[in-house]
This record gives structure tokens, C-alpha cells and sequence, in this order.
């Protein structure tokens, strides 16, 4: 099967945010502008993130969904505050292929059920948020927001029971610190996952998604400060910087926070390295 | 200004269609979203994408009619694309949920991949398409060739067996199975995967066999 890399664009009011630990939020740009450019470098897959939907229990997604995918040839997934039936609907006819639940799947079972029913499973994905406390992995919702007593071995078991297409495991410890994914994390959910699971948190470097991809038996990569970063230094170097983005941010950090990775070389590398890359 | 050609994408599911509507934009048609009986006449490509149940499909284009405008379609020998379940719907018949009648355009019958020897009972991803020498879809060698190095979105359980395998102009593999991938009938082409979410490659080849042929 070949490895899919997929770019994840957190929005928050129609922006592209970053942060790190799924906090601490800075606006880069327009989302659209992001996309477009992964699209032209061959992405494998788009998952747009409004990471702030649930929490205010509202849902601007199907506008923005329309307008993010016009010129994107490839499969994009939609989440964020998707409470019901309807609120899938509106999505797929908007443009997106799948959409992702985390908070209303913790909080309503039923509705996966439905959903799945409804839509078919390969158009259903669980996104998992895990925070490690000790040696103990638990859930999260609401961005990492609140914690639900959930073991999240024992909740990824529940989830592919209700016939769900795929998981993304979000790793809240390593996400936006490019410190490389929790390789023990993904190794033992993914011998226990028998649907696809995707890889989200820690990528520094095309090292970091081959370290994934030989040790582990994770089906994608899930990718976002690395890209993001890269194409708005490219950016702040072509002065294209009309992005309403705060350079600020970029310029602040000290270099060991900053890191770049575009996708071309990442799959580059990785085919020299004999992984089943398109 | 010169007038496009028109398509018209036959609307079955709740699912994603602006994506094929805007690929078929992209590679330089009109499109229009027909969502119950009309004359195709007008019409120089029709469209049958499809995501979801097998008998679903069915019993919803015999209770919007839309089956008579298919059956037109394929009757004048209409530049037909088919894709996903609407390639699948070409079929004599599919054993989703049970035994259900297809349009019985293509000979032979839609199956599970459960049964088989297969990597992935739900194949969600890309895969690689072996461009068949004996009845070419591709004309061009170097397009042909990018094509053939090049990989296409699938999401799928069940595949089509086709009795007749000249047919079959494009094959993959889902583990150690053999299934068509791209079909090729008078006029009628019809893909497993989904050109339009195929990224570059399925723009590319969207627009060799509609606006070269």
C-alpha cells in the first residue's frame, strides 16, 4: 500500500493557524493560498481543522470548505464542531470527501452509528487527541481542551467497532514542537488498529516520517507546522506577505522552534529510502 | 467565443459531485447537474459518478427516472464517463447487501473483496493502474507513460468482474488480486478511482481521453 502524506491546516475564523500542543494560536494566512500550493507539490491529502468549532458549538464550515477546495484536485477531509447529520451533508456537498469527528464522537455514539450508515464508512474519520500523562495515554476533545478518562488503546478498539473509515491520532504532547512522533505511540495503536490510522504530531524532518514508516505500520503521515512554515518563509522571501499573517511570529521565534519541510523534498527523500511514496 | 462542450452529471447522492464538477471545468466543459429524467440530446458528455450503496443508487435513479436518461445515453452512443459506483452500476449486477440489478451495460457482476486474497478489504488511498497493451486507452506514449508512473485515488470493497476481458484497459492490484481498473466500451469509460480527486495525474488523464478523442 503506498504511504499517503497528508497536509493538516488548522483554521480558526478562515484563517490558517499554528500553534503548538494545539495551542498558543498564531495566524499565518489564508488557507486557500496554503492548499493550493500542496496541491501544485502533490500532496496525497488535505484535512482542514476548525479548531475552535466545538468549543463555541458553531459551524462556518461549509462556506469555507466551498472556497478552499476550487482549484484542489485531491482528497480533502473537513473537521471541526460536526454535531450532526446535516452538518455532514452540508460539508460533502461543499467539496469534501470525508469529514473528522472527535468531540461529538466521545460525547454521542449514536451519531457515528448514523453517520456511518448514512454516508458510507470510508467518509467517517475519528480524529483522536492523546495526551501522555506519565506512562498513561488518555483522550482529549475541544482541541486538547478537556479531558474525557478515556484510554485512548481502549477508545481506538470502540471507535473502528462502529465501522469508521480511518483514525488520526493526534499526539497533543509532540504536536507543533517538531520533536519527531511518539514512535512508541503509534506502534502499539497500530498493531491494535485494524483500519487505516494516520500519524499527527512531531515532524521535524523527512527523517522523522521515515523513522514512522519503517517502525511503525502507520498508513499516512499527517503534516502541518513543517509545511506551513516552509511556504511562509517563502513567502516572507518572495515580500509576498500580503497574508495578514503576523511575521512577527516567524521572526520571534528563537531557530530551534522554526522548522521547514517541503513536501517535495520530503518525498523525495523517502523514495531514495525505498518507502512506498507516490 | 468558442462554445464549450457541454456535460451533464448525472446527481444520485449526497455525496461529493462539485469535485467532478470542477474537474470537468478545469479540463474545459460546461457542466450541468441533472437531477431527474431529461433528453440528453443536447448533451456531449455524460457523467455517472457515485459514492455509496449498490441498490441505494438503483432504486434512486429508477425513482427519479434518471435511469431512462442513462439508457438513452448509452443507447446513441453518447460520450459516456463513469466513475466509482456509477462504473459499478454499468454492470449486469453487484452482491451488495444482497443480489441487486444493475444497468447491465458491461457483462459480468460487482464483488466484495472480502472473498478474496486482497491487502485491504476497504482499499481508501492510491494505487497504481497497469495501462493494458492489447486495447490502449492512451494513445499518446509519453502521456501513457507518465500515467503509468503516476497513482489514482481509490476508495472501494467491491470491485467489477468483467466476462469480457478486452475491455478492461487499465488493471490493478489489491494485494495479490487482479481487478479492472479502467474500463473501455464503445464510447463509455469507466473508472474504479476517482480522477477527479487523482491530483494532477487525474486531471491529465481526464482531459486525454475527453478532449482528444
Amino acid at each position: 500500500m503506498i504511504k499517503r502524506i497528508i497536509a493538516r491546516l488548522d483554521i480558526k475564523n478562515n484563517f490558517l493557524v499554528k500553534g503548538m500542543h494545539l495551542e498558543g494560536l498564531r495566524i499565518l494566512g489564508y488557507p486557500e493560498l496554503f492548499a493550493k500550493k500542496y496541491f501544485d507539490e502533490n500532496i496525497d491529502e488535505i484535512v482542514f481543522q476548525d479548531i475552535v468549532a466545538s468549543l463555541y458549538k458553531r459551524n462556518q464550515l461549509s462556506s469555507l470548505t466551498n472556497k478552499i477546495t476550487k482549484n484542489i484536485f485531491t482528497p480533502i477531509t473537513v473537521g471541526g464542531g460536526i454535531r450532526n447529520i446535516n452538518d455532514i451533508k452540508e460539508i460533502l456537498i461543499n467539496g469534501a470527501d470525508r469529514v473528522s469527528i472527535n468531540t461529538a464522537a466521545v460525547n454521542d455514539k449514536k451519531f457515528i452509528n448514523d453517520s456511518v450508515r448514512v454516508f458510507g464508512s470510508s467518509t467517517i474519520t475519528i480524529t483522536v487527541e492523546t495526551l501522555k500523562i506519565g506512562e498513561k495515554y488518555k483522550v482529549y476533545t475541544d482541541s486538547g481542551r478537556t479531558d474525557t478518562n478515556l484510554d485512548t488503546f481502549e477508545w481506538i478498539k470502540e471507535i473502528q467497532d462502529m465501522g469508521v473509515g480511518e483514525i488520526i491520532l493526534t499526539s497533543i504532547n509532540n504536536e507543533g514542537t517538531g520533536k519527531g512522533f511518539d514512535l512508541n505511540l503509534y506502534e502499539k495503536a497500530s498493531k491494535l488498529c485494524k483500519i487505516p490510522l494516520l500519524a499527527h504530531g512531531g515532524t521535524r524532518d523527512s527523517e522523522d516520517v521515515y523513522k514512522l514508516f519503517v517502525n511503525t505500520d502507520i498508513d499516512g503521515a499527517v503534516i502541518a507546522s513543517a509545511f506551513h512554515f516552509n511556504y511562509y518563509k517563502e513567502l516572507l522571501n518572495k515580500k509576498e506577505i500580503s497574508l495578514q499573517g503576523s511575521t512577527n511570529f516567524l521572526i520571534n521565534q528563537s531557530s530551534k522552534n522554526m522548522f521547514f519541510l517541503g513536501i517535495d523534498k520530503l518525498k523525495k527523500y523517502l523514495k531514495s529510502k525505498n518507502i512506498n511514496i507516490r | 467565443m468558442i462554445k464549450k462542450p457541454l456535460a451533464g452529471i448525472i446527481d444520485i447522492s449526497i455525496n461529493n459531485i462539485l469535485s467532478i464538477k470542477r474537474a470537468l471545468e478545469y479540463v474545459g466543459f460546461d457542466v450541468v447537474i441533472i437531477n431527474e429524467y431529461r433528453n440528453i440530446e443536447e448533451f456531449d458528455l455524460i457523467v455517472l459518478p457515485g459514492v455509496g450503496a449498490f441498490h441505494e443508487a438503483m432504486k434512486k435513479l429508477k425513482n427519479t427516472k434518471l435511469i431512462k436518461s442513462i439508457e438513452q445515453a448509452l443507447e446513441k452512443n453518447k460520450n459516456f464517463l463513469a466513475i466509482c459506483l456509477g462504473m459499478q452500476l454499468l454492470f449486469e449486477e453487484s452482491e451488495e447487501f444482497g443480489l441487486t440489478r444493475g444497468i447491465s451495460f458491461f457483462e459480468g457482476k460487482v464483488e466484495s473483496f472480502k472473498k478474496y486474497n486482497v491487502e485491504k478489504k476497504t482499499f481508501i488511498g492510491w494505487n497504481k493502474v497497469n495501462f493494458q497493451t492489447k486495447n490502449k486507452l492512451i494513445k499518446n506514449p509519453s502521456i501513457e507513460n507518465d500515467l503509468s508512473n503516476s497513482a489514482f485515488y481509490f476508495v472501494h470493497s467491491y470491485f467489477a468482474k468483467c466476462k469480457n476481458k478486452d475491455i478492461e484497459v487499465g488493471i490493478s492490484l489489491n494485494g495479490k488480486l487482479n481487478f479492472p481498473s479502467i474500463i473501455k466500451k464503445n464510447k463509455v469509460v469507466a473508472f474504479q478511482f476517482h480522477p477527479e480527486k487523482s491530483g494532477k495525474s487525474g486531471l491529465l488523464l481526464l482531459k486525454n481521453i475527453l478532449i482528444t478523442s
